[in-house]
C-alpha cells in the first residue's frame, strides 16, 4: 500500500506523519519503504495508522523498547501540536469573537476557554515533565526501580480525563445554548478548529490507553519480579 | 400573531360541521380574527384522513357529535399526526369533555371566547417544536440547585437551603448534567445565562 494512497483516503494522516516528524511529500514510498527510510517499526507505525483510521489497535505484537521511545516522543510532538497550533487558533477564535459580539456570555466562554487553556498546558507540562521522563526511566534498564515508588502507570492513566470534558462543554455551549448572531464563517472555523482538536485529542488517548500504558504496566511487572 | 405569517405557513383549521350555518358562522369569526389562517371544510373522517396525507393540518374542529363511535379512528389519527390538535363543538347534548379532544367551545360561546380558545391551540401547537428545543429543559428544582451551583455554594450549602439531602442535591446535579450535556461549573454557568436562569450581573467575572 502506497503511503500517498493511505492520505488521499484519509487526510489526517498527514497529522500523524508530522506526529512521527515525517515529511509530507511520500513520493510513492509504500508504508514498508516508508517505515524502512524513517527507522520506524512496521508494527507500530501500522497500530498507530490503525487508530487514525478508525480501527482498534488489538491484535498487534508487543512492542520494542524503541517502539515505546518513539511513541513518547510522537506524544510530545502532538502536545506541541496542541500548544502552539490548536488552541492559539481556537483563542484567537473566541477573541475575535467576542470582539465582534455585544453578548456577554461570550465573555464568560472566553473566560472558560482561557481557564481551560491554562489546565490543559498545566496537564501538557505534567506529562512532559513527570509522565514520559518516568516511562523513560522505566524503559531504561540499567537505572531501574527507585523512581518508580514515586510514581506508576496507573496513576498516569487516571490523571487524564478533564480535557475532552470541558472541550464537550464547549461545544455543547457553541452549538445548543449560546446565542450569536450571524459570523458564520468565523464560528465555522472556530467549529472545525474544535473537532480537529478533539479527533487527535482521542486518537492520542487511544495511544496512551492503547499502547503506552499497557506496555509501561507489563514493564513494571516484569521489574517487580 | 401576525409575526406568524412572516415566516410560517398560515395556520391551516378545518372545520368538520355537517350544519352549513354552523359552519359558515365560524369561518366568519375565524376570518375577522388575527390568527391569520386558511380554513377548509370537510364532512367526514374519511375525508380528514385523505387531506391529512397531503396537506399540513393545525387544527380539526369538530362537531363532537361525529366522533360518537369513532373512537378509534379518531386515535389512530391522532397518533399518526401529533401535531393536529382538536377542538370540539358542543351540542349541548354532550355535557362531559371528551377525552378525543384537546379543547373544546359551544354554539353560544362569544366569537372571543372562540378564537381564545384557539389561540391556546395554537400555542400548544407550537410547543412540540419547543419541547424538542428544550430538550434539557430543568425542573424547577433542578433549576435551584442549578442557581446555587452557578452562585459557588457546596453541595452541604445547597442541601440545606433547599431543606434536602445532600444526597439529593447530587442526584440533581447529575440529571442537570446529562440533561444539558454540560459537566463544568464553569460552563454551567453560561448555560444558566445562556437560559436567563441567572443574570449574568449576579455573576463576578
Amino acid at each position: 500500500m502506497r503511503m500517498a494512497d493511505l492520505i488521499d483516503a484519509n487526510p489526517n494522516l498527514l497529522l500523524m506523519l508530522q506526529h512521527f516528524n515525517i515529511d509530507f511529500r511520500v513520493s510513492d514510498q509504500t508504508v514498508m519503504q516508508l517505515c524502512g527510510s524513517q527507522d520506524i517499526s512496521e508494527n507500530l507505525f501500522v497500530s498507530i495508522a490503525n487508530l487514525y483510521n478508525g480501527f482498534g489497535a488489538k491484535g498487534h505484537q508487543p512492542f520494542t523498547r524503541k517502539d515505546m521511545l518513539q511513541v513518547i516522543e510522537f506524544l510530545k510532538r502532538s502536545h506541541n501540536y496542541y500548544r502552539w497550533d490548536k488552541y492559539p487558533q481556537i483563542s484567537s477564535y473566541i477573541r475575535q469573537l467576542q470582539e465582534d459580539h455585544a453578548e456577554k456570555e461570550l465573555r464568560l466562554l472566553e473566560k472558560f476557554f482561557n481557564e481551560y487553556f491554562t489546565e490543559v498546558l498545566d496537564h501538557l507540562d505534567y506529562e512532559d515533565n513527570v509522565a514520559f521522563p518516568y516511562f523513560i526511566t522505566l524503559l531504561d534498564r540499567e537505572k531501574r526501580a527507585e523512581e518508580g515508588e514515586l510514581y506508576s502507570s496507573k496513576e498516569y492513566s487516571e490523571h487524564h480525563t478533564d480535557i475532552e470534558l470541558k472541550l464537550q462543554d464547549l461545544k455543547n455551549l457553541l452549538l445548543k445554548y449560546v446565542k450569536i448572531d450571524g459570523d458564520l464563517d468565523l464560528r465555522r472555523k472556530l467549529f472545525f478548529a474544535l473537532y480537529e482538536l478533539e479527533y487527535d485529542l482521542y486518537i492520542h488517548s487511544l495511544i496512551e490507553e492503547s499502547i503506552l500504558i499497557p506496555s509501561g504496566v507489563s514493564i513494571e511487572r516484569a521489574q517487580h519480579v | 400573531m401576525r409575526e406568524r405569517s412572516m415566516y410560517k405557513s398560515p395556520l391551516h383549521i378545518v372545520i368538520m360541521e355537517s350544519s352549513r350555518i354552523i359552519y359558515e358562522g365560524l369561518q366568519a369569526i375565524i376570518c375577522q380574527s388575527e390568527l391569520g389562517c386558511r380554513t377548509s371544510r370537510i364532512e367526514t373522517l374519511e375525508e380528514l384522513s385523505v387531506m391529512l396525507g397531503t396537506t399540513k393540518v393545525d387544527i380539526l374542529i369538530a362537531n363532537q357529535l361525529q366522533f360518537v363511535n369513532r373512537e378509534k379512528e379518531i386515535r389512530k389519527i391522532r397518533k399518526a399526526h401529533p401535531t393536529l390538535s382538536v377542538a370540539g363543538i358542543e351540542s349541548g347534548i354532550m355535557q362531559k369533555q371528551s377525552v378525543l379532544t384537546d379543547t373544546s367551545f359551544t354554539l353560544y360561546d362569544s366569537a372571543e371566547h372562540i378564537i381564545h380558545t384557539l389561540e391556546k391551540l395554537e400555542r400548544k401547537n407550537q410547543s412540540p417544536a419547543l419541547l424538542n428545543n428544550e430538550s434539557d429543559s430543568l425542573t424547577k428544582r433542578e433549576i435551584e440547585v442549578l442557581t446555587g451551583l452557578v452562585n459557588g455554594m457546596l453541595n452541604k450549602e445547597i442541601a440545606d437551603a433547599l431543606n434536602i439531602s445532600i444526597h439529593t442535591v447530587v442526584r440533581h446535579r447529575k440529571n442537570i448534567t446529562v440533561k444539558t450535556g454540560i459537566r463544568s461549573q464553569s460552563g454551567l454557568t453560561i448555560y444558566a445565562i445562556s437560559k436567563k436562569i441567572v443574570e449574568i450581573e449576579d455573576i463576578e467575572i
